[in-house]
């Protein structure tokens, strides 16, 4: 069985750039029942035309469904999970008792249990296997070797994080977004209140300088263990991040593809590869969490530091006029004639070019690209495909 | 309704059970958050005062810890073992498969927020569950109404906030070249953030990870006769709490000291946690799931 990728998408624009960049399946949140409170969360006829986008291409869509229930959160509860029967949802992502019940009782979905549950045992994989439940995401507090004794043992699918933010705590035992600011970190609040700065003292001497105790961890980037999980016939890998921008969806999305693809073909090539196509798009600074087993403080972030992509995200194409060689570009960030550009296509195509004009939808003459979201036009002798990625080259 | 109390040596069992000590909660091998000598290898004193006795095993559950957790069930299959208070599912599973699921207290901490959890672990036949630490008073008062299986609550005590894997204070005095002893359950630690001068959060490291606290311990002194109706266990925490203090909070739950001189004698250090205090569910950001 081929492996999934599963990615994010916090819009539709963002779930369509995602399954056009090669992941297999994205989860998204509905406006109700979904941990991303920020993130543009669906509404009903939004998901269901992702759902037909998706099945069009012979795609999957999840639907995250996974607060931790208060009985005020419960109306509508039926409805929902009915409606997304009807409208033929691949499965629904949760971690409350009450959601896998009554989906099973209201409906044929299929139900997978969030990592929100902090499975990290085969035991409680099987149980829940035995509860209906036909895939089970794992705790991100796993070894490789953990993961692979699950595997062994386990009767559920699996699902494995392999990229992106990581709570600090074993998901949904934390409370401290609820105590520090009254937002509810089980039910799409989280403050995160991990990432904050911090003295560390005992009893009443302070041992930290400057609030450098931090608790927060690197995001977590597993390329180099994607080949073991892979031989281990893993279910489905999984990306983090429904609030990234579509640069960020595209760029990780599209690398682990070709490092999924490529392993599969027998042609994979040097890990580095991989690792840097995903330093084009935006990230913290990243590491392997604990797929080697207990971390260390190299798996922490002490400084706050991000890391600086390799390319600037300045656009994407949203068409191209064959008659008069025009690229039309939405743009993102400013650009502006001589510099280069490198555009990204969905079937990973690289094309460079150094920008000599840009024009406004009037044709007229712009000395730079500045303005958000305007449309833009620059001559280009080769057609390129919608929603490619354009990035400006940066030279040190 | 019970009192579970926590138990740190055998020489003073005679002074909790005067105090109104119901149940023992007896660290084990598998137990985060002790609160002193592992009593699990005590049991058989332990039982020979005559109170009910639970185990603790409130560590998150990996495959390697299994072989353990059948050990400390099989003890718990003694009938002087009445409870097995289990943090993480996985101990309900296995106690199933060794016939001993009806003495499995489900204390996850968060995740046992609403009425159809109470129905949901009815029907597995397990003894009973706690409420999650996080929700108003209003909603366990509406939990209660429904009341199936048996309810618990941890009404007394530092609560925890945060449960991670990471040796957060080991990896932090490593990152800052400190060479150091007793850093594992060591309860000293105190977290202070930058924008909240006056509030220091206690953080304790063991075995299963790293723990952090709320700065001020939850008291329940106007509340427990409510609760008293529909509660079958009231669970005591003691970590970072002194024996006088501690004792002295029992008295007060068992009407042997007025609650206005407990705190007079403490004062600023309790709160009524999340009872009177609604969070919000949104404006939240990041983090997957």
């Amino acid at each position: 069985m081929k492996i999934e990728l599963l990615s994010p998408a916090g819009s539709l624009e963002k779930a369509k750039i995602a399954l056009l960049y090669g992941a297999d399946a994205v989860y998204i949140g509905g406006k109700q029942f979904s941990l991303r409170a920020r993130a543009s969360n669906f509404d009903l006829s939004m998901i269901k035309e992702l759902v037909d986008f998706a099945h069009g291409l012979g795609k999957k869509v999840y639907i995250t469904m996974n607060i931790v229930f208060h009985d005020d959160d419960i109306s509508g509860l039926d409805e929902y999970l009915i409606y997304l029967d009807e409208i033929k949802v691949d499965a629904i992502i949760c971690s409350s008792m009450i959601v896998i019940e009554r989906a099973k009782a209201l409906t044929n979905l299929e139900i997978h249990l969030s990592t929100q549950f902090s499975v990290t045992n085969s035991l409680l994989a099987n149980y829940f296997f035995h509860e209906g439940v036909k895939r089970v995401v794992l705790a991100r507090e796993l070894s490789l070797t953990e993961i692979k004794e699950i595997k062994d043992k386990s009767l559920a699918d699996l699902e494995i994080f392999i990229h992106g933010g990581m709570c600090v705590s074993y998901s949904g035992r934390c409370t401290l977004s609820n105590y520090t600011v009254l937002r509810d970190a089980n039910r799409g609040g989280c403050a995160h209140t991990c990432r904050w700065l911090y003295d560390l003292f005992e009893n009443d001497r302070k041992i930290s300088d400057n609030h450098d105790f931090q608790m927060s961890s690197k995001d977590l980037e597993a390329t180099e263990f994607v080949k073991d999980l892979l031989d281990m016939n893993i279910s489905s890998l999984k990306i983090e991040g429904r609030m990234k921008s579509v640069h960020y969806i595209a760029t990780v999305v599209s690398a682990y593809r070709m490092l999924i693809d490529d392993y599969y073909h027998g042609v994979l090539r040097d890990i580095s590869f991989y690792q840097n196509e995903i330093k084009k798009a935006e990230n913290r600074q990243t590491s392997y969490g604990f797929f080697k087993g207990d971390t260390t403080p190299e798996q922490q972030l002490y400084n706050q530091r991000s890391e600086v992509p390799t390319k600037e995200f300045v656009g994407m194409v949203m068409g191209y006029d064959k008659s008069k060689n025009l690229l039309e570009i939405e743009q993102r960030n400013y650009f502006a004639p001589g510099d280069m550009l490198e555009i990204f296509t969905p079937d990973k195509t690289i094309v460079t070019f150094k920008v000599k004009n840009i024009f406004n939808q009037d044709d007229e003459v712009l000395d730079a690209a500045r303005h958000p979201l305007q449309l833009v036009k620059l001559p280009l002798a080769l057609s390129i495909p919608k929603f490619s990625m354009v990035r400006k080259v940066k030279y040190d | 309704m019970k009192f579970v109390i926590r138990l740190k040596t055998i020489e003073e069992i005679t002074e909790l059970i005067s105090l109104g000590a119901d149940v023992f909660l007896v660290d084990t091998p598998l137990a985060v958050k002790k609160v002193g000598l592992e009593m699990y290898d005590f049991l058989e004193t332990i039982f020979s005062y005559g109170k009910e006795v639970y185990l603790l095993v409130n560590k998150m559950i990996h495959e390697e810890d299994v072989d353990m957790l059948t050990k400390i069930l099989l003890v718990a299959k003694d009938d002087r073992i009445t409870g097995v208070v289990a943090g993480d599912l996985t101990v309900m599973v296995k106690a199933k498969e060794l016939g001993i699921a009806t003495k499995i207290i489900y204390q996850p901490g968060t995740m046992n927020t609403n009425s159809f959890d109470n129905e949901y672990f009815f029907l597995k036949e397990i003894k009973g569950i706690t409420i999650s630490k996080e929700i108003t008073l209003e909603e366990i008062t509406k939990i209660f109404t429904v009341k199936k299986t048996e309810l618990s609550l941890v009404g007394h005590g530092f609560i925890d906030m945060f449960y991670s894997k990471r040796k957060l204070l080991t990896n932090y005095f490593i990152f800052k070249n400190i060479v150091r002893e007793n850093i594992r359950e060591n309860p000293n630690f105190r977290l202070n953030e930058e924008m909240r001068k006056d509030s220091y959060y206690p953080i304790f490291e063991d075995n299963g990870g790293t723990h952090v606290f709320r700065n001020l311990a939850l008291e329940s002194f106007d509340e427990v006769e409510g609760l008293r109706k529909a509660l079958d266990d009231f669970f005591i925490e003691r970590i970072f709490i002194g024996d006088e203090e501690y004792y002295d909070s029992l008295k007060v739950y068992n009407n042997k000291m007025s609650r206005e001189e407990f705190l007079e004698k403490y004062q600023g250090k309790y709160n009524k946690g999340f009872f009177y205090q609604y969070t919000e569910k949104l404006k939240g950001e990041l983090d997957e799931n």
